[in-house]
């Protein structure tokens, strides 16, 4: 028994990447669930409109600094009315607004508050202190009227789903035409070599949209999520995270050998992106040391934009800087995949 | 143009390792050239420049008068060592690509051996049959150069035979065939041979003219395991024929000495040597340079 003890020590040792899994998988962990891994937000970014504007402002003002959870008055606005406030919401600029009352509408001059419920745990904090207000005031949910956290998840869902077939599927599709031998086979073949990579990746790409469809429909037949905004802009805006997605997949399939190797590496890269893009945990709610790596993930803006356009109805005003983040990230990984994939095709004319 | 593939001092190397060192060859259309060599002599590496999927570190290459990454990859039949089938495709599915990517109208009939197994996977048919699909791909285009990696490593004799047949029939057809091998018996049936040891050419010529290089000192006896034991002890390379003992690249007078010095009566006559003694002879000299 120890001489296959000592045998499986040897060839761990010389397993890089699973070395690697024993290590950094461990630490990791522990980083993000100890910085990361938190339900409450305790900072609530909040707006406050309407006449009565600076009587109010003056009360959250007052709020005690050392409740748990804290307000941050980003907007006082005399002039604007309740059309302001919830486009502020819409656009994600605030977690909860507060629209002053005037003394002779029905509400008597009781302060409405709003709430965004398509953030889920910031909506969760923000009724809690509504709660402990009573009948001071008045309340209500946009977006989300009921909290419901598949309403929130599903669209989030659909970006992991994604993930899964760009950086799983396509990865393993790729490295088993190298462990066949059949990738030098087609190097030899009167195909250009962006033929080859286009050709091969094309079906991934059509797969996942077709996926992308199907969930999202079922998504919104099963559990009832709303979908109010336009399918153009979240059909753009899908189509370029499938390509960033697409080129961690094919980045993967170049630095590994086997499909073995290959479901390792995007296991590790698939982590991260579930635990710190904001679609379980919080992004507000994580510390700033991990918070800014979910802001390298793609998944991160996909999540921001399908629960911005399904939930909110958001629109290009709000949602173009997902679109523009998920656009220079597409570039930049699917460039660099395709130009690593081209010279494992043809590194003869790559080096020319 | 008569010269199919024209190689001048092509150096490969991988870090501080030179695979393929100086190594000049060329094919012209109608013969088969054979590269002999054992594991790791290069053989690959060189099939793997002279194809465009690395880049020579020094030489200079030509693939139908282009370089190899321009060459007219049409007029080029290919079989790797893995021979580069979609194992998860079924036979028909696999010449369905084959003969799209070459724009193949009319692909000839499958062999009957073939045509029996067509919608099976091809991950599921004996490997005899997976080598003669990828020898009727690469051949379903009618190269003008066909580029053979151990193509019947793994294939009983009479696949074999048979593959050996389609490869003469290329080359009477006009076709120029490069193959790599280590079998001898495959060897003996090239035009030409160019024989590697450390990524170098050491021997090039007709088999005829690479094994009149080399003799060998062949023992008759009665007593022909003493015999064998006395020129082992002697530290003579000898192999054993039969019940003839063969001493390559050795003088009589040397087995006669040994011999007599433990007292064994024998007739001791020199020959050519095989081709198998000949690369064995070749092997010893380039790993030891110098006068043998």
């Amino acid at each position: 028994m120890r001489a296959m003890i000592v045998k499986e020590f040897r060839e761990l040792r010389r397993d890089h990447r699973t070395v690697a899994m024993l290590v950094a998988l461990p630490l990791l962990m522990l980083v993000i669930f100890g910085y990361a891994a938190n339900f409450t937000v305790d900072e609530l970014k909040v707006a406050v409109v309407g006449d009565q504007a600076d009587q109010v402002q003056q009360l959250v003002a007052e709020a005690p600094q050392d409740a748990p959870t804290t307000l941050d008055l980003t907007d006082v606005d005399a002039e604007a009315g309740s059309g302001q406030a919830r486009d502020m919401l819409r656009d994600d600029e605030v977690d909860v607004a507060i629209l002053s009352g005037d003394a002779s509408d029905a509400a008597g001059g009781r302060p409405t508050v709003l709430v965004d419920g398509s953030n889920l745990f910031a909506a969760q904090s923000a009724s809690v202190l509504v709660a402990q207000l009573g009948d001071r005031v008045d309340s209500e949910i946009l977006y989300n009227p009921d909290l419901e956290t598949s309403w929130v998840m599903v669209p989030a869902i659909i970006g992991l789903i994604l993930t899964f077939i760009g950086t799983i599927i396509t990865s393993i599709g790729l490295v088993r035409e190298r462990e066949a031998g059949t990738l030098e086979q087609l190097a030899v073949m009167p195909l250009s070599p962006t033929s080859v990579v286009l050709g091969k990746i094309s079906p991934y790409f059509l797969l996942a949209c077709f996926d992308m469809v199907l969930v999202t429909l079922l998504g919104v037949w099963l559990f009832g999520v709303p979908f109010r905004g336009s399918a153009l802009l979240f059909g753009i805006g899908a189509a370029i995270f499938l390509f960033a997605v697409l080129g961690i997949g094919v980045l993967i399939s170049t630095v590994s050998q086997t499909t073995g190797q290959a479901v390792q590496v995007a296991l590790m890269t698939m982590l991260p992106q579930i635990l710190l893009s904001g679609m379980i945990f919080p992004l507000d709610a994580m510390a700033a040391g991990v918070r800014w790596i979910g802001y390298l993930l793609p998944l991160t803006w996909f999540v921001k934009l399908s629960q911005g356009v399904m939930l909110r109805g958001a629109g290009w005003e709000s949602m173009w800087l997902p679109v523009v983040v998920l656009t220079a990230m597409a570039v930049l990984v699917f460039g660099v995949a395709v130009v690593r994939l081209r010279r494992d095709i043809a590194p003869a004319r790559g080096a020319r | 143009m008569t010269t199919l593939v024209h190689a001048d001092g092509v150096t490969k190397r991988f870090g501080a390792f030179a695979a393929v060192e100086d190594m000049s060859l060329d094919v012209h259309p109608g013969e088969i050239v054979g590269l002999l060599g054992s594991n790791g002599a290069g053989k690959t590496t060189l099939l793997r420049v002279l194809l465009g999927l690395e880049a020579a570190d020094v030489g200079h290459v030509e693939v139908f008068g282009d370089p190899p990454a321009d060459a007219d990859r049409h007029a080029l039949g290919y079989v790797p060592q893995g021979l580069g089938l979609s194992q998860a495709l079924s036979v028909r599915q696999n010449v369905d690509f084959v003969a799209a990517a070459f724009s193949v109208r009319h692909a000839p009939a499958l062999p009957t051996t073939l045509a029996a197994v067509a919608d099976q996977p091809v991950g599921r048919i004996g490997l005899g049959r997976q080598r003669q699909l990828a020898f009727y791909c690469a051949l379903l285009h009618s190269p003008r150069l066909l580029v053979l990696d151990e193509p019947t490593s793994g294939v009983d004799p009479l696949a074999r035979a048979r593959l050996w047949d389609t490869i003469h029939a290329q080359a009477e057809a006009g076709a120029g065939v490069l193959v790599t091998t280590h079998y001898m018996q495959e060897a003996e049936q090239c035009d030409r041979l160019v024989i590697m040891s450390r990524g170098r050419g050491v021997a090039r010529g007709a088999v005829g003219d690479i094994t009149a290089t080399s003799r060998t000192a062949v023992v008759h006896t009665e007593e022909w395991s003493a015999a064998f034991a006395a020129l082992d002890e002697a530290g003579l390379p000898v192999t054993l024929a039969g019940r003839t003992s063969r001493v390559a690249g050795t003088a009589p007078e040397r087995v006669r000495a040994a011999l007599d010095a433990d007292g064994v009566p024998a007739d001791v006559e020199e020959e050519a040597a095989t081709l198998e003694e000949t690369m064995v002879l070749i092997e010893q000299s380039s790993r030891h340079p110098g006068p043998r």
